[in-house]
Order: C-alpha cells, then sequence, then structure tokens
C-alpha cells in the first residue's frame, strides 16, 4: 500500500471566547451550569460550521490544490444544499473538485481522515467546523466551543499514517435528533467509563498492534474525550504517556465537535518533532483511530497557538445566549428586514462572490464586483475582465464607520471602505473589531462570513468580511 | 454648444407646509397644502399649469408609485404629471426637470413638488433594502449616520485634524441650525439646544451624536416656474431668476476605484463647478450671500463648505467655529434651521432649500431676514460620499 501523509493542517477559532467562571456565576441561583474554568469559543452571528471550516482549511490548503474536499459537520447549516461545494468556491478551487458532506456523528472527520488516507488517491482536504445548539443550564452549553479544523492529506507531507483502527459501537452518550434538537446526554460516569472500556482503549490498542508500537511510544495525542476525565483513565489503562492536546482545547475553547480531534491535531503537528508519534482519535458511536510518524515541520499558515491565544474574552452571559441562539431578543422594528435571496441572482454571482473574486480589466485595475464596463476613469467601453480573487491580499481602511443605529444581531455595526494592495476598492463590513480600535490604514485580512440570513425562510447566504489583520492576546484566566 | 439656462425661468410662486410629526394629515393633503401656497403666490388658476412634476424618494414607504399621487390630490387636468427619484436629491430634481421644460420652450408654466409622508409608517431613516439585486449579496448596509460618519474618519486622516476640534466644530454646526430653526415657524424642531447638551448626546456613528444627525419628517415644497416675461404679465416685478441648476452623480469611481481618500464630496464639487459656471459666479465667497447646503449630518456641512468652495480645505473647522456661516456670519447658512431643524421630508428638501432662499431674496424670511442678499444657493445631496448625487442650484434676482 502506498505511503499516505498529512500535507497541512489548519484550525480557526471565533474571536469572541465566554469566561466560563461568568457564566457559572450567571446561573448560580440554580445550580446549574457546567465547567467553571477556562473559556469557551462563540462565533459570531455571522458564523457557522461552514464559514469557520472555510477558515481552517484556507490555513491547511494554500498553495496546494486538493482533488478532492469533504467538508465534516454535526451542525451543518443546510440538510440539502452541499457546502462542500461552497467550501470549494470559497478556497478558489475549480468546479471539478470532488466535494461532500459528512455528518452523522462528531467522529465523522477522523472517518473522513482515515479514508483519505486509507482508500483516496490524490490530496484530499476534510475541513471539520461546528456551532451546535446548545440549552442554557445544560453542561454542555458551556463545555462545548465553536471553532474548525482542517487537514490536507496527500502521496508526500510532513506526517505519515503508520496505523489505524476503526470500531463502531452503539453507545448512546449523547444524541440529537428532529423530535431533539439539542443534544441529550447519558450520565457522565457511564460514559467516561464504557467509551474506554468498549471503544478507546481496544481501538488504541488495534491501531498501535498494526503499527508495531507501544502506546507509551507516542509523543502527542489528540483523543477526542466523550467527557472529562476520560483521558486520564484511558491512559492510565492503556499505557499512554502523552499528553492529550484535546484537553488543552476543551479549556481554552470547548469541545468543538467534529472539529476537536483534528484542532488537537493541529496542535499536536505544531509541538512535534521530526520522528515523534501522534496519536488522533476521534469519538462518536465508536472510534476511527490513527497514528503518524512525524517527518518535517508542518507547513505554517496560522499558528494553531496563536489561535487559541489571541481573541476577545466576554463576561457577558446572555450576549453569548443571544449569539448562541439560546436567547431571542426583541431587536424592535429596525430588525424587520427582508433578506430574500434570488436564486437565479445567487446563481449568477454565487461563484464570485463566495470566492471574493474580482476581474482585472485591460488597463491593469482591479475592482470589485465585476462589471461590463469597467471603473477605471478612462474606461471606454464593456470589456472581459480577468478573474482576480482577493480574500488573500493584504488590505487597509480607507474610511470607518461604528454604526449605532443599524440593525445587527451583535452591535456596533461597523463598515467601510477597504483600499486593497493590488488596486481593488470594496465597501465592507467589518468584523472582530473588538479589543482593537481601527484607524484609517489600518491593516485588514479577509473572513469568510454569512452576509444575510433569511430567518423567513431559512436561508442564508456567504460573502467576506474584513477583520483587523492581527487579534488582540486573550489575558490569562 | 449649450448655453445653460440662466436667467431663462423665473419661479412664479413658492409653498412649503410646517415639516415635522404631521399626525394631522396624510400625503395627499401634505400637497394640496403647498400647492394652494404657491397657487396664491403666483396668482394664478390651477388649470393655468401646463405640466407638473412630483418628487418622492421612499414610495415603499409611503405616498405611492408614479405621477398620480399628485395629480389625484391637486386634481391636474390630465395634464403630462412625472414623477421623479434621485435619492435625497428628488426635491431638486424635480426642479430641474421642470424648469428644463419652461426653459425649453415645451411649457409656459410648469409645477415642481415635493412630498414625503414618512411618519405614519414609523419610518426611521434606515436604508431600505432592495430586492434581489445582484448588490444584496456583498454590500453592506449601514446607516446613513454611519455612512457620513466615514466621511469624519477619513476627513480627520488626511488633515490631521484634532478630534476634539473636529467634535465641537461640528457641533456647532447643529447649535446654530438650531438657533435659526427657533425663528422659523414652519420647522419640525423649534427649540434652540446648548453646546454642552449636544457636546455630550448620546452616540449614534462616531464623532455623530444624536444632534449631528437630522431626523425625517413630513411636509410638502413646491415650486411654480415660468418664464421672466409670463411672471411680469401676472404682475411680479421683484422676479427671483433661477441662475443655474447642475446634477452630478457617482459612477463608482468613489467606491471601487483606488483614488478618493474618502474626505470630500466629489459630485458636490463637480456640480458646484458647473453651476458656478452656469451662473457666471466666479469667486462664490464675496458673491454668494446665503446657502441652504444639505445638512443631513452636521460633518456633511461641513465639509461641503469645502466642497462648494466657501473654505480651504482643511479649514472648514475653523471657519465653522469663527462663525462665518451663523445667521450673522459673513456666509450664512441654512437660515432656516436646514435639515436638521426645518426637517428632512426626503423628496420635499431640495425645494424646502429653494423655498428659504427665494424668501430670503424677496424679503419674506421675518426674523431671520439676512440683508442684501443677491444670491442663494442650495445643495441637494442623494446617497452617501461613497455613492452620491448632488444637485447645486443657484438663485437670484432678475437682472
Amino acid at each position: 500500500m502506498p505511503k499516505r501523509y498529512l500535507k497541512s493542517v489548519g484550525a480557526y477559532l471565533p474571536h469572541l471566547r465566554l469566561d466560563r467562571k461568568a457564566a457559572a456565576a450567571a446561573l448560580g441561583w440554580s445550580g446549574l451550569g457546567g465547567p467553571k474554568a477556562g473559556r469557551r469559543s462563540v462565533a459570531g452571528w455571522d458564523e457557522d460550521a461552514l464559514t469557520m471550516a472555510v477558515e481552517a482549511a484556507r490555513g491547511a490548503v494554500a498553495p496546494n490544490s486538493p482533488e478532492s474536499v469533504v467538508f465534516a459537520s454535526t451542525s451543518a447549516p443546510f440538510r440539502e444544499r452541499l457546502q462542500g461545494g461552497i467550501l470549494c468556491e470559497a478556497l478558489g478551487l475549480s468546479g471539478d473538485v470532488s466535494a461532500m458532506d459528512v455528518a452523522g456523528s462528531r467522529r465523522c472527520a477522523v472517518s473522513a481522515l482515515r479514508r483519505a488516507l486509507l482508500d483516496a488517491r490524490g490530496d484530499t482536504l476534510i475541513a471539520a467546523g461546528e456551532k451546535r445548539h446548545t440549552v442554557p443550564g445544560s453542561s454542555l452549553q458551556l463545555a462545548w466551543g465553536d471553532g474548525a479544523a482542517a487537514a490536507l492529506v496527500s502521496d508526500d507531507g510532513f506526517a505519515e499514517l503508520i496505523g489505524e483502527a476503526t470500531l463502531n459501537a452503539d453507545l448512546v452518550d449523547i444524541y440529537v435528533s428532529d423530535e431533539r434538537p439539542a443534544p441529550y446526554q447519558s450520565e457522565e460516569r457511564f460514559i467516561r467509563d464504557e467509551a474506554i472500556e468498549m471503544v478507546l482503549a481496544p481501538a488504541i490498542r488495534q491501531a498501535c498492534g498494526k503499527a508495531g508500537i507501544e502506546p507509551a511510544d507516542i509523543a502527542f495525542a489528540a483523543v477526542h474525550e466523550p467527557v472529562a476525565g476520560t483521558w486520564k483513565l484511558l491512559a492510565a489503562a492503556v499505557g499512554l504517556k502523552a499528553p492529550n492536546l484535546c484537553e488543552e482545547v476543551a479549556a481554552a475553547a470547548g469541545d468543538l465537535g467534529s472539529a476537536h480531534a483534528l484542532f488537537g491535531l493541529a496542535l499536536a503537528s505544531e509541538r512535534a518533532k521530526a520522528g515523534d508519534i501522534v496519536l488522533v482519535a476521534g469519538f462518536g458511536s465508536g472510534a476511527d483511530v490513527l497514528l503518524f510518524r512525524m517527518t518535517a515541520a508542518p507547513p505554517t499558515n496560522d499558528s494553531v497557538l496563536d489561535t487559541l491565544a489571541r481573541g476577545v474574552s466576554t463576561a457577558n452571559y446572555t450576549r453569548f445566549l443571544s449569539l448562541s441562539g439560546a436567547l431571542s431578543l426583541d431587536w424592535g422594528p429596525r430588525s424587520e428586514v427582508d433578506q430574500k435571496t434570488a436564486a437565479s441572482v445567487l446563481a449568477r454571482h454565487g461563484r464570485d462572490m463566495h470566492g471574493f473574486v474580482g476581474g482585472r480589466d485591460s488597463r491593469g485595475n482591479v475592482q470589485f464586483p465585476k462589471t461590463a464596463v469597467p471603473v477605471s476613469p478612462d474606461a471606454t467601453g464593456p470589456e472581459q475582465l480577468e478573474d482576480v480573487p482577493l480574500s488573500d491580499v493584504p488590505a487597509r481602511i480607507v474610511s470607518i464607520a461604528t454604526d449605532r443605529l443599524n440593525f445587527t444581531p451583535d452591535p456596533p455595526f461597523y463598515f467601510g471602505l477597504v483600499q486593497f494592495d493590488n488596486g481593488a476598492r470594496v465597501a465592507m463590513e467589518l468584523r472582530d473589531v473588538e479589543g482593537s480600535a481601527p484607524r484609517v490604514g489600518d491593516p485588514l485580512r479577509m473572513r469568510f462570513r454569512i452576509k444575510s440570513i433569511d430567518r423567513k425562510r431559512g436561508f442564508r447566504t456567504y460573502f467576506w468580511k474584513a477583520a483587523p489583520a492581527e487579534r488582540p492576546l486573550l489575558e490569562t484566566v | 454648444m449649450a448655453s445653460g439656462i440662466r436667467d431663462r425661468v423665473v419661479i412664479a410662486g413658492m409653498g412649503c407646509t410646517e415639516f415635522g410629526e404631521r399626525w394631522d394629515t396624510g400625503a395627499d393633503a401634505l400637497m394640496v397644502e403647498a400647492f394652494e401656497e404657491a397657487l396664491r403666490d403666483a396668482g394664478i388658476e390651477r388649470g393655468q399649469i401646463e405640466a407638473a412634476w412630483l418628487g418622492v424618494a421612499l414610495d415603499d414607504v409611503n405616498v405611492g408609485n408614479s405621477a398620480l399621487p399628485l395629480a389625484t390630490a391637486l386634481r391636474l387636468k390630465n395634464i403630462p404629471v412625472t414623477r421623479v427619484e434621485n435619492m435625497c436629491a428628488t426635491g431638486t430634481e424635480a426642479l430641474r426637470a421642470a424648469v428644463y421644460a419652461v426653459a425649453a420652450g415645451a411649457c409656459d408654466i410648469a409645477l415642481a413638488l415635493g412630498v414625503e409622508k414618512l411618519k405614519d409608517t414609523g419610518y426611521g431613516g434606515l436604508p431600505l433594502r432592495t430586492k434581489g439585486l445582484a448588490n444584496d449579496l456583498w454590500m453592506p448596509y449601514g446607516s446613513m449616520p454611519g455612512a457620513f460618519s466615514q466621511l469624519a474618519s477619513a476627513y480627520t486622516a488626511k488633515h490631521g485634524v484634532d478630534a476634539g476640534d473636529l467634535k465641537r466644530a461640528i457641533g456647532h454646526v447643529s447649535w446654530k441650525s438650531h438657533q435659526n430653526g427657533a425663528l422659523n415657524p414652519k420647522a419640525h424642531l423649534r427649540k434652540p439646544v446648548s453646546m454642552e447638551t449636544i457636546l455630550n448626546a448620546p452616540m449614534i456613528a462616531e464623532p455623530l451624536g444624536l444632534f449631528d444627525c437630522c431626523g425625517v419628517s413630513d411636509g410638502a415644497a413646491c415650486a411654480i416656474v415660468t418664464t421672466p416675461d409670463i411672471a411680469r404679465g401676472l404682475g411680479r416685478n421683484d422676479l427671483v431668476s433661477i441662475k443655474a441648476i447642475q446634477l452630478s452623480a457617482s459612477n463608482g469611481w468613489e467606491s471601487q476605484y483606488g483614488e478618493w481618500d474618502g474626505a470630500y464630496v466629489r459630485n458636490t464639487r463637480e456640480a458646484a463647478k458647473r453651476a458656478y459656471r452656469e451662473a457666471g459666479v466666479t469667486d462664490p465667497r464675496t458673491e454668494m450671500g446665503m446657502t441652504e447646503v444639505h445638512d443631513c449630518f452636521s460633518i456633511t456641512e461641513l465639509v461641503t463648505m469645502e466642497d462648494l468652495g466657501l473654505s480651504d480645505d482643511g479649514r472648514a473647522v475653523f471657519d465653522v467655529l469663527d462663525g462665518t456661516f451663523d445667521r450673522e456670519g459673513a456666509l450664512p447658512c441654512q437660515t432656516d434651521g436646514g435639515l436638521k431643524c426645518f426637517g428632512h421630508p426626503v423628496g420635499a428638501s431640495g425645494l424646502r432649500m429653494a423655498y428659504e432662499v427665494y424668501n430670503q431674496l424677496l424679503g419674506r424670511a421675518g426674523e431671520r431676514q439676512r440683508p442684501s442678499i443677491d444670491l442663494g444657493l442650495t445643495h441637494n445631496l442623494g446617497g452617501a460620499p461613497a455613492n452620491s448625487i448632488a444637485a447645486v442650484s443657484i438663485f437670484g434676482r432678475l437682472d
């Protein structure tokens, strides 16, 4: 069998983190809550599993171009609309890239990764994102977080697959159904003990056996714990000595669902040195286990450690509830806006919107969107513009507004004129501004986001928004 | 080469309703109220109107599509009536159409009427969304205070103006308009407001506080225009002439091409340049007796002073603070209270501005009257600085 490798990895967390201690204090009167230490990551109102997966994939893909793409999530915004296809467009991939969505359990991303390593040919991107619905009072609400991670599989790379195992078990630790859209969790000690006994220990032992290594040989682990404390008992039972980096992710951002093990893998890739063995385990209705031997340092776009360490913290529990959809506020007449999207318009322009594709005219000027007659002052008539993607082009603020009148689910609404280094100029919404004081001339980076949500018809569109080029460092909790 | 419209058309009569929260009436009655005043002023019968233009900016909100609301409300005699719309510059567009019709010789007497009835719907000035346009897929929909506050961010960066100086200057703009509005019996807001109140008001879009933003109003304004000869035939001797009406519209250069610095409104400069040429004005600072400009936000008025050539670039902050544009200043601006205090029934505002200049030129402005005004300018701005439509008109006595 040909050797298969991880070629690159990526990870993404939203800007905002909820201080769990503050949330626990808000719930203190009830005796409900969940974990009280650390933070949970909170997706912006305009982020969902897909947008975050795109951001993680941007860290993993460039400048590679995969032949197939898998979008993995248990909280995908659409059941009928291929999100893997939108992901391809956002990454600027051509229309003939094989795209599919996977779900079913939160180990779906690691299952897809295992298949890409064992079965697929060529480069395959797995991008997992999660923004899961939870109910206030449930311990899962504070234990879970929103985020994404991605991995690119290839015939060469920085980490070689040396062992694997898969095991199905209908161990119902949590479930979500049409009748029960919020997760229902079983008793935690039952989950912990049976997950080790029935699933994780045998699968890890099997993978180690296939790789011809001992569990103690593993340098770093990225094992998705079904509940906190599982790793400690599992390590003792199996003889694992490695730190489980998924515990760090859970403490700093929360359990990221389908993205959790991949996020831990991205973190492990950054820390491990050549020769180190890394264990990855996705959990949910069984487990998929992968063992890699590091052969080199991974290519880096964004530092995964930085992703964990940067953002802004909030102690505002009601803001979190509103952003997560657990609290429905009456925003008044200003919010009474019909956001219906014309499907024909989306069909005409969707690829350019998702890919942030502008055009270069015959004089060399770049503009967005493309128009029949270019915006260049000396243009004389219609012409065909050459496609120019803008999502990775450095940009700066020309003018900016902090708008406290316009409706947005997370005021204030920031927007302004953005000047790209290649000459394009675009009026854009600015996001992730909290924690910085943006001024004219400040550098920006582009983020893939929800543009509009049509709540009446249950539809959403996607576009790009500008964000400060660098996030502030979080203070240590 | 076109010779322009200077002195080819005069105002036979004007009318303007009281602006404000007109819970007492609907759009049809507002139109009638303004029109009846204009008819009395002109001394003509309604049957003498040969063509009419209706300016309504926000048809989805209040008055309705087409010219029928005007034709029906005034019971016009099956004459050609056309509705025009160019965002907040709509009122001047209606006037421009009527003036052009008379100047072209297509008719002898024409009517321009602008109206807006916003308060019944709870409309608060937020932009209306388009439906199904490609723009919906990418364009940010901010509020107008947000769009114009960007002017302040870019202006501050370009000219290195101290943020405190700018805040005081834009505060003075609004303070002055409240002082003037208090003397205007038709104004929406007739209460003087202290600088302390203005500077400490809640923030809407930095640096624009509550008093830096005009609201929207109900109201109507209109003009009956004709030729100088016909006006004299009607017994009018003291004639107010249209010296120039010029319009300039964005083509995407500001928002899509990488040259504009965001610190001025290009279309105001273009329209002003053409209007001065059409009117034969060579030195607006000394020739212009007054201005009524589109003070939708205080920063707009401040920057407009530079765009009209009435302040040097980067100096309007100091000219404003020196009182140059106060009612008693060298070049009074918004003697009627402006959009800020007279009010902003969007489709009527351009005609309301003309109404104040007309009254000042005829010495009818009551307590607000300024002595010896020979030329007055209106500046009516639609859209936002990055995508605008600017109309600049100049009025004066017929030579």
